[in-house]
């Protein structure tokens, strides 16, 4: 047999192996681009703390993700899917009926407190959504420490509370709580029945809303923000990708 | 001289072949770091795809005995891994404190956790697929079948 000859008779065998090497290795590349959608909602949590650590949590979820593993956990209370509330002790209050009234009524402020100590409580209901503010200016004091890179305090300012108790760097604590949900994502948390929350049903609500900011806590040491949107991403620099 | 050029090609083939199954599948990557004096270097890496091989190797009274104890969180692990597995690159948690970070992503098809600190670094990838495979591998295995 010539050398030609040779070549031909391994080049079937050879074209063969990297063939099905070249389609075994594309496999992924082309399922993983038409398994993708991009019409996946996300439920981002981001907790910011403005201590001088910078301690930072940001907490992406995909709603689908959420509502596919829920009905699988069946544990405890949460049995698929649902949430049953055996000892919530409601006072002989109708929430069902309370929260129908709400919805029915039109846009306005149902709860309005002024406390004597500063703390303010608002519940209103807003375009479809039930808005709850809490504004707290209690007048408690938050004192700002700096510390340095290995988390201890300054030298200075060692001194300082050592001396006068840091009144010099105290300032009134101001802490803001806004909570806004949507009243479909209500209506459907309370579709499972008495003493149950059904959780899948409330995510399916939550995931038919547009771009919806859910809670948001702000005071002087931490920032807390939930919310919904289209984006697998926090917003933050280090979570983008 | 042909017949060894054929055995040799045909060696060349399995290898090209187990090379690209086993790129396809992934790797299960787990690295330690110590930043200490003697600190350990952990650097472990194995093909994804020899895992369900291994679980068909595993006594079944051990899989049976995973399974009891992790019977009811096996089913939540698959579907995770399903669904993880169908969305883009994402990073689902990124802790920052101080100089720890740690972090937890998808990335190509599988779940990335990444542990940084001064004293030590942790980095383990395992492929979405794989985890599917193994939990549907301890959820399948019924005792005394």
């Amino acid at each position: 047999m010539t050398r030609l000859d040779m070549r031909k008779s391994l080049k079937p065998v050879t074209q063969t192996a990297l063939g099905i090497a070249a389609v075994l290795l594309f496999i992924p590349l082309s399922g993983r681009a038409q398994t993708t959608s991009g019409g996946d909602r996300w439920l981002h949590v981001r907790v910011v703390s403005t201590d001088a650590k910078g301690e930072s949590v940001c907490v992406n979820v995909p709603l689908e993700l959420a509502e596919k593993v829920l009905p699988a956990i069946n544990k405890d209370q949460l049995h698929g899917g649902k949430v049953t509330i055996d000892k919530f002790d409601g006072n002989d209050v109708d929430f069902r009926a309370v929260l129908d009234a709400v919805r029915t009524s039109k846009d306005g402020e149902f709860v309005t407190v002024n406390g004597k100590d500063g703390e303010d409580v608002r519940v209103a209901k807003q375009g479809g959504f039930l808005v709850v503010h809490v504004t707290d200016n209690s007048g408690h004091l938050a004192h700002h420490h700096h510390l340095n890179k290995d988390g201890n305090k300054d030298g200075d300012e060692k001194k300082s509370d050592d001396s006068a108790a840091s009144k010099a760097s105290a300032t009134p604590s101001v802490s803001h709580v806004e909570v806004r949900i949507p009243l479909s994502v209500v209506d459907a948390l309370l579709s499972a029945g008495k003493d149950q929350l059904d959780l899948v049903a409330g995510l399916k609500a939550l995931s038919a809303q547009g771009d919806t900011e859910l809670v948001s806590v702000k005071d002087e040491e931490n920032s807390v923000r939930v919310w919904v949107d289209s984006k697998n991403t926090n917003g933050t620099e280090g979570a983008t990708r | 001289m042909i017949m060894l050029a054929k055995i040799g090609l045909g060696a060349l083939g399995a290898v090209v072949m187990t090379g690209a199954y086993t790129f396809r599948e992934g790797v299960i990557r787990v690295d330690v770091d110590e930043y200490r004096p003697n600190g350990d270097h952990v650097h472990l890496w194995v093909p994804a795809a020899a895992v369900p091989i291994v679980m068909h190797l595993v006594p079944e009274q051990e899989l049976h005995k995973a399974m009891r104890d992790a019977r009811e969180w096996m089913p939540v692990a698959r579907v995770a891994a399903h669904e993880l597995g169908r969305l883009p690159d994402s990073t689902l948690v990124e802790v920052q404190d101080g100089a720890e970070h740690v972090l937890i992503s998808t990335h190509n098809g599988a779940i990335k956790i990444d542990v940084t600190d001064p004293q030590e670094a942790v980095h383990v990838v395992c492929p979405l697929e794989t985890i599917e495979d193994v939990t549907e591998e301890i959820a399948n295995a019924r005792p005394g079948a």
